[in-house]
């Protein structure tokens, strides 16, 4: 434990030393930010004040929380990934006396909070002057642990997809595939309320809305707690499949010679 | 001419030696296309109409910025690369080339995944564009147009490494920027935010202009897309140019 502990702590500071790569993904998101509050402050005047019961208001929040638990992760993490699994490079990473998924996910996760907090603390300025404090403090308040959740599902999440390298050699333009379902039935576009009716209680049910839909939900103002008890069970569930799978493929390693 | 075409020839075999993963990445960037119709689907369905934009003339839009993207990132892919290789010293070896050093870096690479944007575009706009022999030509027009211009913002900003030095990253958040703004609808955006997508990172030409070309054709708005064009073509060869002239290398390709 005490391996993975330094692990977090060492990566998160050397992604603070990495201020022009944080910097960057810090305007891309301020970008994305004031593209969709362009766009949804449009669609909620159109549409009388609301639409499927989130105001201009709620929504822009909606959207600051569910862009910023999104984008603390590497979007190409699961190329990368995949990369050091075809290319053997992995293989060094097992002589060590740690688990490779473990130490890998500390890395990950020092890194992504990192980049959390800056987005969030950038995100949350960019909202709050156009369209003014977020709706609930209770919310945000419960935001706070679901956005540290949402990055730890899609780490743990990330990292058992790109695990399909093991078998398939290259899984690596499957990142693509991912990031749309995050995009999509995880909720970071729109909310699942905007989905048709059994696509959304399809999406509800799915570990894509752990990672943007729960935190952004509760960071536009819905007080709903068991949120945070459905993201723990998802983060159980997805640090069981990605130790599973890598311990499945290093033994395959081993088997063939990799 | 020749040059540039052969070159681009071998970009491509090189693209089609690996035709399992050409196939693959093809139609990986097909299913990621989907998912954004899909989204401006649900939206308009939610939304209905706004400021004069419904599904029909997003997916035009759409259809449009694939096929600029699969044209100036899929068979120019180094136009986004180009601070990067200069910073890394792959420069030198095509300046050893008796040929046009933009020209060959720009044809010598081609990026598969987005040639699933290029075959998707004009899918898409036969799919949900009306298509008739006369929006089809506007459409080609405009998608010309649009990649010109997106090719000639990003040379532009890459060759600014040749004069400031780093690794690209402001060619990296230009085309990110570039990219997103030119993906929604333009007058979703208002004052400050639209005179910027007219000048700094120049979204309106690359798609909005188009998608309006198309919806309904106007001259001045088509004399205003060439121009576009043709200024940002000038200004990539020009900075190119002029960097190159103080440009020294750092001999990285003697590595080789």
């Amino acid at each position: 434990m005490s391996a993975l502990l330094a692990q977090v702590h060492l990566s998160a500071r050397r992604a603070m030393r990495q201020r022009g790569e944080l910097a960057v993904r810090v305007a891309f998101y301020a970008l994305i930010l004031v593209i969709f509050s362009a766009l949804w402050s449009a669609a909620t005047k159109a549409n009388g004040g609301s639409i499927a019961g989130y105001t201009a208001h709620s929504l822009l929040w909606y959207v600051a929380a569910a862009e910023g638990s999104v984008i603390a992760t590497k979007p190409r993490m699961i190329e990368a990934i995949g990369w050091d699994i075809s290319s053997g490079a992995i293989v060094t990473e097992m002589l060590r006396p740690a688990s490779v998924v473990g130490l890998r996910l500390a890395a990950e996760l020092g890194e992504a909070l990192v980049r959390l907090v800056a987005s969030l603390a950038v995100g949350g300025v960019i909202v709050w002057l156009y369209v003014g404090p977020p709706p609930s403090a209770a919310g945000i308040a419960l935001f706070v642990p679901a956005s540290v959740l949402a990055v730890g599902c899609n780490l743990a999440a990330q990292h058992a997809f790109a695990g399909a390298a093991f078998w398939l050699r290259d899984a690596r333009s499957t990142w693509f595939l991912y990031q749309k379902l995050v995009f999509l039935l995880g909720g970071m576009l729109l909310p699942l309320e905007f989905l048709p009716t059994g696509l959304a209680d399809v999406a509800k049910a799915l570990p894509f809305a752990a990672m943007a839909y729960a935190p952004a939900r509760l960071a536009s103002g819905h007080v709903e707690p068991w949120l945070l008890a459905v993201q723990a069970a998802w983060l159980a569930a997805l640090l069981a499949c990605a130790g599973g799978v890598f311990r499945a493929g290093e033994r395959r390693l081993e088997v063939v010679g990799g | 001419m020749t040059v540039a075409l052969a070159t681009l020839r071998t970009a491509f075999l090189e693209a089609w030696s690996n035709r399992r993963g050409f196939w693959f990445q093809i139609g990986i960037m097909a299913a990621n296309d989907v998912a954004w119709v899909i989204f401006w689907v649900l939206f308009f369905r939610q939304v209905g109409t706004l400021k004069g934009w419904d599904t029909h003339k997003v997916l035009l839009l759409f259809a449009i910025l694939t096929t600029v993207s699969g044209t100036g990132l899929g068979l120019f892919s180094n136009s986004r690369r180009l601070g990067e290789l200069i910073a890394g010293g792959s420069l030198d070896a095509a300046l050893a080339l008796p040929t046009n050093p933009l020209t060959y870096l720009l044809t010598r690479r081609v990026d598969t995944a987005l040639l699933g944007d290029l075959a998707f575009g004009p899918v898409l706009f036969l799919a949900a564009g009306d298509p008739t022999p006369e929006r089809a030509l506007i459409f080609v027009f405009g998608a010309i147009c649009g990649t010109v211009v997106l090719v000639g913002f990003l040379v532009a900003l890459g060759s600014v490494t040749l004069f400031a030095g780093g690794r690209g990253e402001q060619a990296d958040l230009g085309f990110q920027a570039i990219l997103i703004f030119a993906s929604y609808p333009i007058d979703v955006f208002g004052g400050l935010t639209k005179l910027f997508l007219f000048t700094a990172v120049p979204a309106a030409f690359v798609t909005g202009l188009p998608t309006s070309l198309v919806s309904s054709f106007r001259w001045p708005v088509a004399l205003a897309a060439v121009a576009a064009a043709a200024f940002f073509a000038l200004l990539a060869v020009t900075t190119f140019r002029i960097g190159l002239r103080r440009y020294s290398s750092g001999a990285l390709w003697t590595r080789a």
